[in-house]
């Protein structure tokens, strides 16, 4: 082999090892299927905080490489598919618009807490893990919040001959449907948004006002999973 | 140069290895609680339990099994875990999917679910559990390369154990019908004498193909408890 033929070879080479070594990734919106539930006849309002539009990772693993995770809009994918099965009207409001002009029973703030994962080496196994910790804000048609619950989740996804990259993607996903399911299930056992149900304001009048209940203007904050369910 | 003694030891080596390669020891048992059977129009699924609840069976495998058990004219009919788990959302995900067969009732009674497992036949769910680990190695084996060529010298050799457990649960009569565990013990070796030579035990690949074969006939075959 002559020697510009050689070089080429070992640049390729190193390439290709350093390549391996990028911690970069991009997740596209996960899709959550269609679930099996009923309906909670009511409107919502949901506002959804900027960074859920582009929300990007980043993280230095202590003696590796560092990681940047984009998780683009899978946030706000992710709530706008399941509140759409979840409830029968849902208006997704824009950050200038005032939830009290809108026909809504109740209103969703959805935020992120925090988001960390760990890599096959830190965990020792062939894993990776994710865990995202969302918090559901719910306020009654007169702005009262009346439940703030913190949701954690947790997806977990082996590695593959396809790479890091991929195996992660997966334990973000993972994580995501994790989130789906658990508020699916609890949802309303936590936050009781469906008591809330009839309470809309109807635009252009004045607010209609509630009878408050014992609960209304009260925050309630459960922890996960606190359910008699 | 390479020592006459050493010419000596490395065909013995490389013989010793060759013998010893696929070697593979397995163990397979199952234990009948109820009566089985299943008919042209039934299916069955192969799920992996919860990582909630540190499982790390592979997807790989639980493909494996998948395909072993629909292969061939006796096949089953196998549904895919992610399309079942998909028209089930969210029952059974690794969160809420149910742990114990006393949960079954309850969850044939959630909306939905009932219809949506006698829509695709759902006979059978089988729960593996388990993994491969790497439980043991030695040996050496060292590579360099340079202007002039590379090469490899040594001997290395690892082990690796693959034990799973299925438990098949009967959606018809809501019960466990039974349990089969399939441990494998497998060693692989790799030689080099300039070049390597991998003689790879495919433990997993046995501890599928030992797993499958016992599920099919569990389901298959009817017994009397």
């Amino acid at each position: 082999m002559n020697s510009p033929r050689r070089t080429f070879v070992s640049s390729l080479l190193v390439s290709t090892l350093l390549a391996g070594c990028g911690g970069s990734v991009t997740l596209k919106a996960p899709t959550i299927p269609e679930p099996l539930l009923e309906q909670i006849e009511m409107s919502v309002g949901v506002r959804m905080p900027e960074n859920f539009e582009h929300f990007v990772h980043e993280e230095e693993v202590y003696g590796q490489q560092s990681w940047s995770i984009n998780l683009g809009r899978s946030n706000a994918a992710l709530f706008e598919q399941l509140f759409a099965f979840m409830f029968s009207r849902v208006v997704i409001l824009g950050p200038d618009d005032d939830p009290q002009l809108m026909p809504i029973d109740a209103l969703i703030e959805p935020s992120i807490d925090a988001f960390e994962f760990s890599t096959p080496e830190q965990s020792n196994t062939e894993a990776f893990a994710v865990w995202i910790r969302y918090r559901l804000k719910v306020y009654d048609a007169d702005g009262n919040m009346v439940s703030n619950w913190p949701v954690a989740a947790y997806g977990k996804s082996q590695t593959t001959t396809l790479g890091d990259s991929d195996a992660l993607q997966r334990a973000a996903i993972l994580a995501m449907r994790d989130a789906a399911a658990l508020m699916i299930m609890k949802f309303d056992n936590v936050t009781r948004i469906s008591s809330l149900a009839g309470g809309a304001s109807q635009p252009p009048a004045p607010l209609l006002r509630r009878q408050q209940s014992s609960e209304a203007g009260a925050q309630a904050t459960a922890p996960e999973g606190a359910s008699n369910d | 140069m390479i020592s006459s003694a050493t010419a000596i030891r490395i065909p013995l080596i490389l013989a010793a290895a060759m013998l010893g390669s696929g070697c593979i020891t397995s163990t397979v048992m199952d234990a009948r609680t109820s009566n089985t059977g299943i008919s042209a129009d039934e299916s069955i699924v192969i799920m992996a339990k919860s990582y909630h609840l540190g499982n790390e069976t592979e997807r790989k495998y639980i493909r494996c099994v998948e395909d072993k058990l629909g292969r061939g004219r006796d096949g089953l009919n196998v549904i895919p875990h992610d399309e079942f788990v998909d028209s089930l959302f969210p029952w059974f995900e690794p969160r809420t999917a149910p742990a114990e067969t006393k949960n079954l009732a309850r969850l044939m009674d959630r909306p939905g679910v009932a219809e949506a497992i006698a829509a695709q036949g759902v006979r059978y769910i089988v729960w593996l559990d388990g993994d491969t680990d790497r439980v043991a190695g030695g040996g050496s084996l060292s590579c360099a390369a340079g202007p002039g060529g590379g090469g490899c010298f040594g001997f290395a050799w690892w082990q690796k154990d693959a034990d799973y457990d299925a438990s098949i649960w009967d959606l018809r009569q809501l019960e466990s019908s039974g349990t089969i565990s399939a441990d494998v013990s497998g060693t692989s070796f790799m030689p080099a004498l300039v070049i390597p030579v991998p003689l790879i035990a495919r433990t997993q690949a046995r501890a599928c193909k030992a797993l499958a074969r016992q599920l099919h006939q569990f389901i298959v075959q009817e017994e009397t408890a």
